[in-house]
């Protein structure tokens, strides 16, 4: 109760200082939008070349791919700060004042930025997800929509926790950014469906790096009922609360390793 | 309060080799260099006390400082604060410690800093009352009211510190750490600081461990200094005793017109140690046995003296004679 | 003249040296990364109307193979600067101004670190990992070598294209560097950055895929020259006369960068000595 005080009272400081900078909203916006649409034009592009995707249309692709950036969108409201670390503030020696704090540094991580870029995704996902649920006359139940809600939101957990692994062996090796990066780029393959990889790939996008566990199962679900909606959702459920269990555990075990830089 | 057992830390760091073969080398096998930074340190500060912690650039001051308020894990040795290991219970210690580093500021950078206050009193669990009265207490003493609606990076380095103190001192801690406090400053806002931390230690009964470079500040806060020199203690104990040991040791500076012959400066008193260096001459005489009109006098009507400068001594110095001293001793 | 620099080059080959162990997991993530976009263009190639064998867009599906690897490489050699940071950083600081007083200038300071880099990358992982991409490749059969004079002198060609594709990229980096100026937003400028230059420089995909006017357009703008023009150099899927092209299109928009970027610089100097920050 008290760190959920704790965490609205800094997320309006975060904004506050945000505000503060009206051209960065400008730019942040625009190389989000900028980013997306590119992606956007190269599959477009590809998809073009060829009349189907191993059997997918253009507007199932799309639904995978609309459906793939709220997971991501969501991790990206809670946990940019986790990029600064990797990249920069353990090896710059910059989280002493976190240090000193009495309360947990990774709640301190989480409470140090918020980032409204992240509302931007969630709108393009939802509208590419309703333009092209609407061309592949999709049919909408009850269990279906809950799997896709729990694939996102928990989706997110998914992702943060990689995040926060990654970003805490910056403590260890100074700096873990281009690391976190690799692995953050994995989401990417997460997009497409995972039918289209062959098994070994398959294999690692939902038992090692499970970004097809929470994007391509559900809507595999939702389009063609592949799945059991609610066992689906359990599956995603455990998946999240053990790695995020795991997460907190090894940042936690590493944070032991930061050092203040000498004088 | 504090106390300080055979702390040690020592800091590994890479050798790294000489051109692009040696960076090669580097890739697949390091070595590394041990560095001693603090070495064997023990003291005890009792509540209350103002402890100046001192010695020459890179002596081992803020790793000492670091490993006292655990951010910073001791090679060996240990750190107790209140009978706790501030490394280990980090989240207990912090809410007993209050830390200030003179370089780097605790604020969030863009907003007002009074909305820097409202967060740490959430993070520090600080009472609506005690926020209050602490805010209106601290304002007076450290003048904060002027810019409080101000976003910290508007600030100069004076307000910013002042500010930075009272975001330390939010909590009531039992014991401040201040490194550097007054670096950068001019002498007016150091007076002004160090009015603030004697108030602060006459209110609140806080412990004051502070580093510093500049003597002055150590006249006017500390009743004790504890002196490190390459990682290890050389001196503690109170000011007046190392006064006493050194005198009132001043230097006059004067230059003139053309660079000056060292052998050239005659001697003008045993009291008065004469040296020069191109167009300086350096006197340095006790100020309690030689009188300091004298030797201006002196040096005005022996040189053709265009520019002068009195200095009291520094750190540095005072560093210099306490090691000269030991040696001699040794060899006594 | 230029010995002055030499501490940046020495500075910045250091720094690649500290990261070995980032730069170990690299490799071993890349691999796999590598292996995905295989797998991808594998789908896309099996559902094109020809089969796997096809050509789409002028690209068969064994030189996409290539062109991917080539590029990834190509990008991790090429590929490693902090400029924009770096400026980022000395503005926020200040410090920004020493240099401004320092008998170097701040431009050059940044082409010593980036050549060094270069330099050092090369030698230690470009010379390994192009040793091990190409002989894969050719070994395989996805690069296939008709005359090998032929092959030195694109390889020769490459190097050109090579060093001319990490100083636009450096150029490029230095302009978004001082748009710092003015906005604190380095980190929309980087990403801005990223996109445009993984985009326009056919990284994502190559320019063979964009519409036909669209990629006309792309073709002369600066960015082919970061990463597609280099590689398809290596590929030989460009002759003589197309490589000395793109070449020199290549140092014409150098130029003209480095001249933008230099009038860039005034502008926002001023910015800082008017508001006196």
């Amino acid at each position: 109760m008290r760190y959920i005080k704790l965490y609205f009272t800094c997320i309006k400081r975060s904004i506050l200082s945000r505000l503060d900078y009206k051209h960065d909203a400008i730019i942040s916006i625009l190389s989000f939008l900028f980013s997306n649409a590119c992606s956007l034009c190269a599959l477009y592009f590809i998809l073009q070349a060829i009349p189907t995707l191993k059997g997918y249309s253009i507007a199932e692709v799309g639904f995978f791919y609309g459906f793939s950036m709220l997971p991501i969108a969501i991790d990206h409201l809670f946990s940019d700060e986790f990029w600064l670390v990797a990249y920069r503030r353990v090896q710059l020696g910059d989280m002493d004042m976190h240090f000193l704090r009495p309360v947990p540094v990774i709640f301190q991580m989480f409470a140090q930025t918020f980032q409204p870029d992240g509302f931007g995704e969630v709108i393009v996902g939802i509208a590419m997800i309703i333009v092209c649920g609407i061309n592949l006359h999709v049919t909408v139940s009850f269990g279906a929509i809950f799997v896709l809600v729990i694939g996102a939101v928990f989706g997110a957990i998914i992702i943060t926790s990689f995040k926060i692994i990654f970003s805490a062996l910056a403590f260890i090796f100074k700096r873990s950014g281009p690391l976190l990066q690799i692995i953050y780029n994995f989401t990417s393959y997460a997009k497409y469906p995972i039918a289209i990889y062959p098994k070994v790939i398959r294999i690692i996008l939902i038992f090692v790096l499970p970004f097809g566990l929470f994007v391509s199962l559900p809507v595999d679900t939702l389009l063609y009922g592949t799945y059991n909606p609610y066992l689906l959702s359990l599956c995603i459920i455990g998946a999240a609360i053990v790695l995020f269990a795991l997460a907190v555990l090894i940042w936690t075990r590493c944070e032991r390793h930061y050092e203040s830089t000498g004088s | 309060m504090i106390e300080v057992k055979s702390l040690t830390k020592v800091f590994k760091k890479p050798i790294r080799g000489k051109g692009v073969l040696g960076m090669i080398r580097t890739l697949f096998s390091r070595k590394y260099k041990e560095i001693r930074a603090v070495d064997d340190v023990s003291f005890d500060i009792k509540e209350g006390e103002i402890v100046g912690y001192i010695g020459s650039n890179g002596a081992g001051k803020s790793t000492t400082i670091k490993m006292m308020c655990g951010i910073l894990t001791p090679t060996s040795g240990q750190v107790l604060i209140d009978g706790k290991e501030p490394y280990k219970k980090r989240r207990i210690v912090a809410k007993e410690i209050g830390v200030v580093f003179g370089q780097k500021t605790q604020l969030w950078w863009d907003i007002p800093l009074i909305e820097s206050f409202k967060v740490l009193k959430e993070i520090y669990q600080v009472s609506d009352e005690d926020y209050k009265t602490r805010m209106e207490f601290l304002s007076t003493v450290l003048g904060i009211d002027e810019f409080l609606s101000q976003p910290v990076r508007t600030l100069s380095l004076g307000q910013r510190m002042r500010a930075d103190l009272a975001a330390s001192m939010l909590h009531n801690p039992k014991i401040l750490f201040l490194d550097e406090p007054t670096i950068g400053m001019d002498v007016l806002v150091k007076e002004k600081i160090r009015l603030a931390i004697h108030a602060l230690n006459a209110k609140y009964h806080t412990t004051v461990v502070l580093t510093t470079h500049d003597m002055a500040d150590i006249e006017d806060l500390c009743s004790r200094i504890i002196m490190i020199e390459k990682g290890k203690i050389i001196y503690d104990g109170p000011l007046k005793a190392i006064k006493h040991r050194f005198g009132n040791i001043k230097t006059l500076t004067i230059t003139v017109p053309a660079n000056i012959d060292p052998l050239e400066v005659a001697p003008y008193s045993k009291d008065v140690d004469m040296s020069s260096k191109d167009d300086k001459v350096m006197l340095r005489f006790d100020a309690d046995k030689v009188k300091l009109e004298d030797v201006v006098q002196y040096a005005f009507s022996s040189y053709h003296a265009i520019d002068m400068k009195i200095t009291d001594i520094s750190i540095e110095d005072v560093v210099k004679q306490i090691l000269v001293q030991q040696e001699e001793a040794k060899h006594a | 003249m230029l010995k002055k620099y030499k501490p940046f080059l020495r500075a910045s080959a250091m720094d690649v040296m500290a990261y070995k162990f980032n730069i170990l997991v690299w490799v071993i993530v890349t691999l796999f990364e590598v292996a995905c976009l295989v797998f991808l263009w594998f789908a896309v190639y099996q559902s094109s109307e020809g089969g796997i064998d096809a050509s789409i867009n002028g690209f068969t599906y064994k030189e996409m193979i290539a062109y991917v690897v080539l590029t990834t490489i190509f990008g991790f050699v090429t590929f490693n600067n902090d400029t924009l940071w770096i400026i980022n950083n000395d503005i926020r600081k200040g410090t920004i101004g020493n240099y401004l007083i320092k008998p170097i200038s701040y431009r050059g300071k940044f082409v010593a670190s980036n050549i060094g880099a270069l330099l050092i990358m090369t030698l230690i992982f470009g010379i390994p990992l192009y040793s091990i991409g190409l002989g894969v490749l050719i070994g395989i059969g996805f690069l296939p070598i008709v005359s090998v004079w032929e092959f030195i002198a694109h390889i020769g060609l490459f190097l050109v294209a090579g060093v001319l594709a990490c100083l636009i990229n450096d150029t490029i980096a230095y302009i978004f560097g001082i748009l710092c100026f003015y906005t604190t937003s380095a980190w929309g400028l980087n990403s801005l950055k990223t996109t445009i230059i993984a985009f326009l420089s056919g990284t994502l995909l190559p320019l063979a895929f964009f519409p036909p006017i669209f990629r006309d357009i792309v073709g002369y703008m600066p960015f082919a020259g970061l990463s597609q023009n280099p590689v398809l150099i290596l590929m030989m899927k460009y002759d003589y006369f197309e490589s000395a092209k793109v070449i020199l299109i290549a140092l014409a928009w150098l130029v003209i960068l480095e001249l933008f970027s230099k009038l860039l610089f005034c502008h926002a100097i001023k910015k800082v000595t008017v508001q006196g920050g």
